[in-house]
């Protein structure tokens, strides 16, 4: 599975870099890669920005923000806090709009480490190239764990999953995104870069049926 | 006058501190303010299990009292605080006023509420609350605003 995966994962660069040098003399295309829906675990790699080993001095972070319409329950025997109703996050990094929310109470101001949202789930996030990336899923689960020498700070997107760029869309069950890291990865995924060489504000339409079309970056 | 409830009577003295005048406590730990017309600096406590029974879990106090039928107290400039079993501050909760049911230990209002850790990253209010003090669990009804200090990356 390892060979496969990095095997596929080797494909997915060369056909981008393919895209990008011989797609050129083309009108506007979308290229597609779609895995074998009869692949039991397939991992794509989708690029949101490149690591920064830049070692910059902290600086104070901006709170987040959570709203709701309806009732929130503080169970603090559980340490748990439930929001619902049309619930919106925002955050520095991220904001979050869905219809159900649950996050566990941090101890001593720690570190949140479980956030379940639910129903119509809509993230928009900016990765640290200042990409906006746009996230429709029925549920997301953020975890972090902090242990020695790593830190898992990752959230799952199930559900008719599927992240948005300027690069293209990823749809996939589930989709992973590694915060830690930076990345985002999918199982059982289907990809479409979106191409623009004719200039800024150019529509691209989607060659196949089965895709979406898809709006050039303006 | 002041009126103290406790969960733990053995503890009563000691949180009567300053201008005891009446404390209404019968054996089972309940309280019967009928007759009283008005009562200032209302406290409640709830201790928590054995081994740590010595341990605040909870504290409801109030700047007035007002006793109505049914064991229930108006108590107004409401102020619950909740600990952790080693004596931390874990969550203060603040209401202009509320209803106090001193048999089923439970609080409620149709009004605003705010509430913060004992550290004072996790902040959050609200309008309409209930508290039930048995299992600290408290609920706010509609316009939930929270704000939370550094916790995500």
């Amino acid at each position: 599975m390892k060979n496969r995966t990095a095997t596929f994962l080797c494909l997915v660069g060369l056909l981008a870099l393919a895209s990008e040098r011989t797609l050129r003399a083309q009108t506007n295309t979308n290229a597609v890669v779609e895995n074998d829906t009869n692949t039991a675990v397939t991992v794509v790699a989708m690029p949101v920005a490149p690591n920064d080993n830049t070692v910059l001095p902290p600086k104070p972070r901006p709170p987040t923000l959570i709203e709701a319409d309806g009732p929130a329950d503080f169970d603090l025997t559980k340490r748990r806090v439930t929001y619902r109703d049309n619930v919106r996050v925002n955050d520095p990094e991220m904001k979050l709009r869905c219809d159900w929310l649950a996050a566990d109470l941090p101890q001593d101001g720690g570190h949140v480490t479980n956030i379940v949202a639910e129903t119509n789930v809509v993230i928009d996030f900016t990765d640290n190239r200042g990409q906006t990336n746009h996230v429709t899923c029925d549920r997301a689960v953020y975890v972090f764990e902090a242990q020695t020498g790593t830190t898992n700070d990752t959230v799952t997107f199930t559900g008719n999953a599927r992240v948005e760029n300027a690069q293209g869309w990823l749809t996939g069950e589930p989709i992973y995104w590694d915060r830690a890291n930076n990345h985002l990865r999918a199982d059982n995924p289907k990809m479409i870069w979106r191409q623009n060489f004719n200039g800024a504000g150019a529509e691209t339409k989607s060659p196949a049926d089965n895709t979406n079309n898809l709006s050039a970056p303006k | 006058m002041t009126i103290s409830v406790t969960r733990h009577p053995s503890l009563a003295t000691a949180l009567l501190a300053a201008g005891t005048i009446l404390v209404f406590a019968i054996p089972n730990g309940r309280t019967q303010p009928e007759g009283v017309q008005h009562a200032s600096n209302f406290t409640s406590v709830e201790y928590f299990e054995p081994p740590d029974q010595q341990q605040m879990k909870s504290r409801l106090s109030g700047a007035e009292a007002h006793p109505q039928p049914g064991g229930l107290l108006v108590i107004q400039q409401l102020k619950l605080e909740t600990f952790t079993v080693d004596g931390k501050p874990e969550l203060i909760v603040r209401a202009p006023e509320c209803v106090y049911d001193t048999f089923n230990h439970v609080a409620n209002s149709p009004g605003h509420l705010q509430a913060q850790t004992g550290d004072g990253k996790f902040r959050v209010e609200g309008d309409g609350f209930v508290w039930r003090q048995s299992d600290s669990f408290l609920t706010i009804s509609n316009n939930v605003h929270t704000v939370i200090e550094n916790t995500l990356k």
